[in-house]
């Protein structure tokens, strides 16, 4: 009856009559990645502190595998993986004992250690104290507790905090094969589009604690309109030309620039324009990036 | 209670390879040496129970006294330490195990350190006995149950500390005020009403059953002992384990 894995009705947070999330409905489909993004300060972690509950909500429920989380919280929290802010470890110890510590409260085989550890690719690091690692080893290593106990939910709040470029590569891999390879399903939290842009299949965009959107990352697309922008030789007079022939269109430098994009304007316009001996030097489609209009629904807080 | 048994061992996986190892042993160490300077010669005793008696009273004033409640506190801070640093607590709080049974192996393993620290101050008393050439020949039972009572008499403080480094994030703070707490024994001690009421002077008070001697003339009975102990251990326990259990991670 119920396919959502994480469902949140009116999720509340206040802090000091201040609210850090407010009225949040989630919904999580299974195999899913859902790309949870916000700015800075939005209530992100907040939520996924709820989500985990290391915290408790002022208002609303959390359903996760369609059970209510204040209830069956140690079993459902049994096959969720999770990492929370930073990457936790205990330096003394090496990567295989961390590991050890959280297998001996989860019970499972020890051969899962080397498994996960080849997953996150650690495996030849595995004996070193773990205060040597670097921080993206430590990040890896925080990613294979969480795979350590076989979860079916994966939660990770800004896995990639502080890693360079060939990290965050690597762990966007990593993350992208969960569904596929393990059926897993994955939250994670960024405040990069540009960074769950490419694995998730579903967003939800926070702001000051609201979720102000929540769709597939398709349909984010195809709110990002394009335009189409003209550079011809001489802009003012084409211009008044294709006033004259009622195609709105706005001069943006030396270029002009149209909202509409359908095929028969466009060639409608250019003719116009070619017979009249107007040069064309370039008709490019100008597309909103997703990052703009990311921006856009942060900072508007337009309701999607 | 078999997932409780791992929670426990994992605990003790987290302490192998840390210095708290060392702390365990310089207490009893100390006694030895003070044991071993210990000279009969200006006291007329000959027998042995006597002996032992002035013997454990000369080793144990420091350890008990002030000793073993600052170990306490330092063994309480020490199992949260790792926690505290890089969101440990967020991720030990998400696996699947309730705060309660968590917060009892955390104390299980600070209470195992203390009593293995009797445990060597009880092999410290018979190496100083064995050198000065005492007989074994004696009754145990009431030494056995000074160090045992000793043992107890710091469950209390254990229970305190715990809240407190549960709750400070910072690895000196409790140890500041577990401190604090421990040096007016050197005064407490000497005072019949308030020392039967302070839990940090209960270590020093059960030890001192053995040799029967008090610091005022009048010792303490054990009931009122037990009472302080039981009481103040209740206190302090559940006033913990009802903050770890409402505390946001």
């Amino acid at each position: 009856m119920n396919e959502w894995v994480i469902e949140t009705k009116g999720l509340s947070k206040r802090y000091k009559g201040r609210y850090a999330v407010s009225n949040l409905n989630l919904k999580i489909a299974r195999g899913d990645i859902y790309g949870f993004l916000g700015p800075n300060g939005a209530g992100k972690t907040t939520t996924i502190r709820m989500l985990l509950g290391l915290i408790k909500p002022s208002n609303g429920s959390v359903h996760i595998f369609g059970k209510a989380l204040n209830k069956d919280k140690l079993s459902i929290l049994r096959r969720i993986g999770s990492l929370v802010e930073y990457p936790s470890y205990y330096g003394h110890l090496s990567a295989v004992d961390n590991l050890e510590a959280i297998r001996r409260i989860l019970d499972v085989p020890t051969a899962r250690i080397a498994e996960v550890l080849d997953i996150v690719g650690l495996a030849k690091e595995a004996r070193r104290p773990v205060k040597g690692f670097s921080l993206g080893m430590k990040q890896r290593l925080g990613i294979a507790s969480a795979l350590l106990g076989n979860p079916e939910l994966l939660m990770l709040d800004e896995p990639t905090n502080g890693l360079d470029p060939s990290g965050i590569l690597e762990i966007r891999e990593l993350i992208k094969q969960m569904p596929k390879q393990h059926g897993i399903t994955v939250l994670i939290s960024s405040h990069l589009l540009s960074e769950v842009e490419l694995t998730a299949g579903t967003v939800g965009i926070i702001r000051q604690g609201e979720l102000v959107f929540q769709d597939t990352i398709e349909n984010l697309h195809q709110q990002a309109k394009g335009s189409i922008s003209l550079s011809v030789s001489e802009p003012e007079l084409a211009m008044t030309l294709l006033k004259e022939h009622g195609i709105n269109a706005i001069m943006n430098d030396s270029s002009i620039l149209l909202e509409q994009t359908n095929n028969e304007t466009i060639a409608r316009m250019v003719k116009r324009l070619v017979e009249r001996d107007h040069s064309i030097y370039r008709v490019e489609e100008k597309r909103k990036s997703l990052e703009d209009l990311f921006l856009q629904i942060v900072g508007e807080g337009k309701r999607a | 209670m078999k997932s409780f048994v791992r929670l426990v061992a994992s605990e003790r996986l987290k302490l192998s390879k840390s210095f708290i190892w060392l702390l365990v042993p310089l207490s009893p160490l100390l006694a030895l040496a003070i044991g071993l300077l210990v000279s009969f010669d200006s006291y007329d005793i000959s027998e042995s129970q006597a002996k032992y008696a002035m013997l454990v009273s000369a080793m144990s004033s420091f350890h008990s006294m002030l000793f073993l409640p600052i170990l306490t506190g330092i063994f309480s801070a020490f199992v949260c330490r790792y926690e505290h640093g890089s969101g440990g607590w967020k991720q030990l709080l998400t696996l699947p195990i309730s705060r309660t049974a968590l917060y009892c192996a955390k104390f299980i393993v600070v209470a195992t350190l203390i009593a293995l620290t009797q445990l060597l101050f009880f092999g410290a008393v018979c190496l100083a006995g064995a050198y000065h050439g005492i007989s074994f020949d004696i009754e145990w039972a009431p030494l056995l149950m000074a160090i045992g009572g000793s043992f107890l008499a710091c469950l209390p403080l254990a229970a305190l500390q715990l809240l407190v480094s549960v709750s400070w994030s910072s690895f000196a703070a409790p140890l500041a005020i577990n401190v604090m707490l421990t040096i007016p024994n050197i005064l407490v001690l000497n005072s019949a009403k308030i020392a039967p009421f302070y839990p940090w002077a209960q270590p020093m008070l059960t030890m001192l059953t053995f040799s029967n001697d008090s610091f005022n003339g009048s010792a303490p009975t054990i009931s009122n002992m037990l009472i302080t102990i039981a009481g103040s251990f209740f206190v302090f326990w559940a006033a913990g384990l009802l903050y770890f259990n409402r505390k946001e991670v």
